[in-house]
């Protein structure tokens, strides 16, 4: 049986890579295609936003969240989202840590699909909305694949905004990384090695899936059409 | 030919970009229209303007009576999506989308309408397709993959069809073989179709009309056999290359030897068998560089046709010279080197004896 040690902090864990993984998701997508596909003044300033989560101490990024979500905030006062401290916080901070992984590999993606195939569509009858889904995404599926698992993965192991936002209090907002931490602290080292084996298994098995779809992507590249003798 | 029928198709469009500008007037009836011009001409943004795809500065593109696009200096402004504008356009790389089948991507245009499944199947059964429904484009020739490609804009239920360099992607043998194929499907499809070329047989063997273009300018249209056979404009004959291209008629035909004699121009011409009858008009082409000279009579040759011939022009033709000579009233251009020229002391109206194989000869039109 799996003790209550390490079964709260593991569905908690997949609770909150879950829900991260959706927002990754829509946003990846989102600002994927807007990279990718439309100029707009301010492009790369975007671009570079997007990628700060990636260097930034991951308490800074927590203190925006804070701040963000806080008293006076307009997610707060005008909304009434009040998630301060709750496993939806820690998802969101998640997903922002991952969101650069996400965004570099969908905009690669889909900025690889060949523009004339999309031009085909429209001109078979398909809206702007069909060519993206009935071609572009279709075609840019690995890649947006590749960077949906790398960014839920790091999503996974975020360990400083989701203590800045959610806390980590056990049960509620104690995921796996943060049980980990507490473990040690305490000095239960048979829980600690654990879930340090726990996580490890699972950050493997994601990269490993992604090291497969890249070396299957490889003999993709596009042959040339055949020359052989008609019938 | 050209002028009897109504035009479907019409397009009088101004495409300005940084290096390029684009100025141009097509008219398209129920008949086969080639555009035929060297490549940078503006062939391809003409098709990407009527398709959609590309909008101009200024100008009108009307397809059936329907107003696609207008942009003039004052009066209504209309610029239909590429969606709504039921074009067929078979791009130069055909375009066929790797992740769907052969019948995937004929029924991409059919999409949610109950009987796509069948109306894919029978066209692509229509196109001689049917084995190879379940393959993806990368598993198919390049001959096939131009078919599946026209499946697909047909599907569309196209009011025109336009065709990108369609044979640009296939080697010379290939495309020699596919043009009679495409000829008679697009005189079985019966809309009318739009084709840009820069390829003179090409040109030739698929147009009904033939309009010359450079640097975004008509300068010649016709019936092409008129205005790139023997093009009278220097200009044309420039852009088209030097072959020799006749119109003749079947003589008689030796089925056992394998060759048949074809008069053009009052003069008669061995040349290998084709599927003409006796007394049929056939159009034939030789090239320049398979043409020989000579200043005696040659004797013990191998070769079929010997002509007693006078040259009529000299002109430098890199990487060599263009000798034109006539013998009654055929004329054969020859490409010879500068060398021959002085060692054969060439000049106009010196008589030679022009030496060609029959196997020389090919047919142009089906």
């Amino acid at each position: 049986m799996i003790s209550d040690a390490i079964w709260q902090p593991l569905r908690l864990s997949l609770q909150v890579t879950a829900l991260a993984t959706l927002l990754l998701f829509l946003a990846g997508l989102v600002l994927g295609v807007l990279l990718a596909r439309v100029r707009f003044p301010g492009r790369i300033i975007v671009e570079t936003v997007v990628l700060l989560p990636l260097v930034l101490p991951p308490s800074v990024v927590g203190y925006y969240l804070l701040v963000g979500l806080g008293r006076g905030s307009p997610i707060k006062d005008w909304l009434g989202l009040d998630i301060l401290f709750t496993w939806q916080a820690a998802a969101l901070a998640s997903a922002l840590v991952g969101l650069p992984l996400m965004v570099q590999a969908t905009r690669a993606a889909i900025a690889g699909v060949n523009p004339s195939l999309e031009s085909a569509a429209r001109t078979l009858g398909s809206s702007e909305m069909g060519v993206f889904f009935r071609v572009t995404l279709p075609l840019a599926r690995r890649g947006v694949l590749v960077g949906l698992v790398l960014g839920a993965a790091r999503a996974m192991g975020e360990f400083g905004a989701t203590l800045m936002v959610a806390g980590s209090i056990p049960g509620r907002t104690q995921t796996l990384p943060l049980a980990i931490y507490d473990a040690v602290l305490v000095q239960d080292y048979a829980l600690a090695n654990q879930l340090v084996l726990l996580v490890t298994s699972l950050a493997f098995l994601g990269l490993w899936w992604v090291r497969r779809q890249e070396e299957n992507g490889k003999p993709r590249r596009r042959p040339e059409p055949r020359k052989e003798p008609e019938p | 030919m050209n002028g009897l029928s109504h035009p479907q198709l019409r397009a009088d469009i101004v495409v300005r970009r940084d290096d390029f500008h684009l100025k141009m007037a097509v008219e398209v009836a129920s008949q086969v229209l080639v555009v035929f011009g060297p490549s940078g001409s503006g062939k391809t943004t003409l098709l990407q303007a009527i398709a959609g795809l590309v909008t101009p500065q200024t100008g009108t593109i009307t397809l059936e009576g329907q107003t696609l696009f207008q942009r003039e200096e004052d009066g209504p402004q209309v610029d239909l999506p590429a969606r709504a504008r039921r074009v067929g356009y078979v791009f130069q790389d055909y375009a066929l989308f790797p992740h769907l089948t052969a019948l995937g991507n004929v029924a991409y245009p059919l999409w949610r309408k109950p009987d796509a499944h069948r109306r894919s199947l029978d066209l692509l059964e229509r196109l001689g397709l049917a084995p190879f429904v379940g393959r993806y484009p990368h598993e198919l020739s390049g001959g096939q993959q131009q078919r599946v490609a026209i499946a697909r804009a047909l599907a569309s239920s196209p009011r025109v069809l336009l065709l990108d360099e369609p044979f640009a992607a296939l080697d010379l043998e290939l495309r020699r073989q596919l043009r009679g194929e495409l000829r008679r499907l697009l005189a079985e499809t019966a809309i009318p179709v739009l084709l840009v070329t820069h390829d003179r047989e090409e040109a030739i063997a698929l147009g009904d009309v033939v309009q010359v273009i450079e640097e975004g300018r008509t300068i010649a249209r016709g019936e092409p056999l008129a205005v790139l056979g023997y093009p009278p404009q220097s200009s044309v004959a420039r852009l088209s290359g030097v072959e020799n291209l006749y119109r003749g008629r079947v003589i008689s035909r030796a089925d056992q030897e394998g060759v048949m004699v074809c008069r053009v121009a009052g003069v008669d011409l061995e040349a290998p068998l084709g599927e003409q009858a006796v007394g049929q008009e056939v159009a034939i082409g030789l090239r320049s560089r398979d043409v020989l000279l000579a200043t005696q009579q040659p004797h013990g040759l191998s070769a079929r046709n010997v002509l007693e011939a006078r040259v009529t022009a000299l002109e430098a033709h890199s990487p060599g010279v263009l000798v034109e000579v006539t013998s009654g009233d055929l004329t054969v251009r020859s490409q010879v080197t500068q060398q021959a020229v002085t060692e054969l002391g060439l000049s106009v109206d010196k008589p030679v004896w022009v030496i060609i194989k029959a196997s020389s000869f090919f047919f142009v039109a089906p």
